[in-house]
């Protein structure tokens, strides 16, 4: 008898979206030098979800868990053969292939935001430029490939799993469900990003580019 | 042997990954006559010039910075970048040797930095005429 179930807790939810709104905004900030303050913010910004999502991965719920997507290459690849004969197993959380991508997410994320971190403090020189391009714009593959894992397995299972990202529901047998939500780490997880962004605003309101651009007034003087 | 041979190979890759970049690959004189060789493919080119490429670069484009911005009107001094406030080395070749060096490096930063001061990809006579004009800067 298949009921709606919660299958992902609101941190993990309010961890995702929030990681898609950082990993896209520091996508489309990074070929300019006039959002490099957005840009690094958004960067910190990821480092600091990733590493409550690694927390999270041992003290989480049952799907937010890695234990529950912690698979063995050999359930990889049978999964692999049985979804291209259009006969893949369903999960309620991850599937074995969609969690290769997250781990490597979860990977590139941390190498993407550290490189970053170390070019910015200017360690590294031009190896650590040219690496942290390659991490972040390999994550990006990724992202790509998980997307399109995710339209895949819905149109496969006939379930919405983007629907299901937002709301936390799924449809499945009520033993599998998760019975806690975690409302209150979503909202401290939502508050701490929102604070750090308004504060890093006002940073960035004392520093404008107007200070250098009359540089040449003080060349005058 | 084959061990040990295999061992040096890695080290050469990883030398040839990481130590060759840092190597200067070219002079800013021979980075200039490449960007040369782009700008003579343009019709009516007259060779560059300094005086033009110093206007150029203190001149802002239509946005909001000029290249002096962040490189200062003195681009043999250290530059301040105009949103984060770090430092900047040096960009004239005099001041600093590592400049002009490395044309895949000259090529990201143009790009780069003309979108954000022109809204557009750096013509090469515009290219040829900024970096004549720093190769004049004093240290």
């Amino acid at each position: 008898m298949l009921q709606r179930i919660l299958v992902w807790d609101i941190p993990t939810r309010v961890f995702h979206w929030l990681l898609v709104l950082s990993f896209t905004g520091a996508f489309l900030t990074a070929e300019s030098e006039r959002y490099r303050d957005i840009h690094v913010v958004l960067g910190y910004t990821l480092l600091g979800l990733l590493a409550f999502r690694l927390v999270w991965g041992f003290a989480g719920t049952r799907y937010a868990r890695f234990s529950s997507f912690l698979f063995k290459p050999a359930e990889v690849a049978a999964y692999l053969s049985a979804l291209l004969k259009g006969k893949a197993k369903h999960y309620v959380g991850h599937n074995p292939l969609g969690s290769v991508a997250i781990w490597l997410l979860l990977g590139l994320g941390i190498g993407s935001g550290v490189t970053g971190v170390l070019l910015y403090q200017e360690i590294g020189g031009d190896a650590m430029e040219e690496l942290h391009e390659i991490v972040s714009n390999t994550m990006l593959v990724i992202v790509m490939i998980h997307i399109a894992g995710v339209v895949v397995s819905s149109l496969l299972h006939r379930e919405n799993l983007v629907r299901a990202m937002i709301t936390g529901f799924k449809s499945g047998e009520p033993e599998k469900g998760i019975s806690r939500s975690f409302l209150w780490l979503g909202v401290i997880i939502l508050v701490a990003v929102l604070a750090f962004w308004s504060n890093y605003s006002a940073i960035g309101v004392a520093t404008p580019g107007a200070d250098t651009a009359s540089s040449r007034q003080h060349d005058d003087d | 042997m084959p061990a040990k041979l295999s061992k040096s190979v890695w080290v050469f890759v990883a030398l040839a990954g990481f130590a060759m970049p840092a190597a200067y690959a070219e002079t800013p004189n021979e980075v200039l006559s490449s960007i040369q060789q782009d700008a003579a493919a343009t019709p009516g080119f007259q060779g560059f010039s300094g005086a033009r490429g110093e206007k150029f670069f203190r001149e802002k484009h239509g946005n909001e910075w000029s290249c002096s911005s962040c490189h200062t009107d003195n681009p043999a001094a250290q530059g301040k970048h105009a949103k984060t406030g770090k430092a900047i080395q040096a960009l004239a070749p005099a001041a600093n040797a590592e400049r002009f060096t490395n044309m895949k490096k000259v090529d990201k930063w143009f790009k780069r930095n003309c979108t954000d001061v022109l809204g557009r990809s750096c013509t090469a006579q515009e290219k040829g005429d900024v970096l004549t004009y720093l190769l004049t800067v004093k240290k």
